[in-house]
């Protein structure tokens, strides 16, 4: 089994309820296997991990990377760190690029 | 190659003067500036107002992805001298400036408007940074809709 410190922002971090959890996981489990194993686990995240980012040591992974012991992981949505889109839940009258 | 390359993620006001003295050199006698403010009222699209917003980043990456911006820009133009990024996180008010992106170049025609240009959007792609938007309708997260692809 690896250890790793997995890390939330934003909306993940409100539907996990917790900035950060420490996982125990299998040596060969994937970035796809995470998602799935916390779907199965927490409920709450499973409507996220189909848009979700994942970070692999301050790297962007993606759903084949294996996951490497002692990583440092983050889940978090696509970054809005500039001008956006208005919500997506109150419609879809997203501006132009 | 000594070029001035600051990057960083702050809570405090930005100071455009300081940053710009710090990016010039003295070959220097062009620089681009961007900065984006928190905007109150909305008209293009869903027209709305804002109260305010609170930006929150993941700060060692965003730091980390800020560099590999200013990289990015280098290996495209690399006549530009200095480079500043600089993200403001925390509860901000309608009209503060809450990113700074400014290229450097000893003229205006050696493509310091496109690095600038490009740099802010690259900002909006890969630097990890969120916006929570507070309305008179209620609060709710700002969320992009770039995927990285592997490498970046």
């Amino acid at each position: 089994m690896n250890r790793v410190k997995l890390l939330f922002f934003a909306t993940l971090r409100d539907r996990a309820g917790a900035k950060s959890m420490e996982l125990e996981i299998p040596a060969d489990l994937t970035v796809q296997g995470l998602k799935e194993k916390l779907s199965a686990e927490y409920p709450s995240l499973k409507d996220s991990m189909s848009s979700v980012l994942i970070t692999i040591n301050r790297e962007y992974a993606f759903d084949e990377t294996v996951i490497p012991d002692n990583a440092e992981l983050a889940m978090f949505p696509p970054v809005s760190g500039g001008q956006g889109h208005f919500p997506a839940a109150s419609g879809q009258n997203s501006l132009p690029d | 190659m000594d070029f001035p390359t600051i990057f960083s993620i702050t809570e405090d006001e930005i100071d455009l003067n300081h940053l710009l003295a710090k990016i010039t050199l003295s070959s220097t006698g062009a620089a681009a500036i961007f900065t984006g403010m928190v905007r109150g009222e909305t008209r293009r699209g869903e027209a709305h107002d804002t109260e305010y917003l609170v930006y929150e980043a993941y700060v060692p990456m965003a730091e980390a992805k800020m560099k590999q911006v200013a990289d990015e820009i280098r290996t495209r133009w690399p006549v530009i001298e200095g480079i500043a990024i600089v993200q403001r996180i925390g509860k901000l008010y309608p009209k503060t400036p809450t990113v700074l992106i400014a290229c450097t170049a000893a003229h205006r025609d050696t493509g310091v408007f496109e690095a600038a240009r490009y740099g802010i959007d690259r900002l909006k792609e890969i630097v990890p940074i969120w916006k929570k938007e507070i309305s008179p309708d209620g609060e709710f997260w700002v969320e992009g809709d770039y995927v990285p692809k592997p490498g970046e």
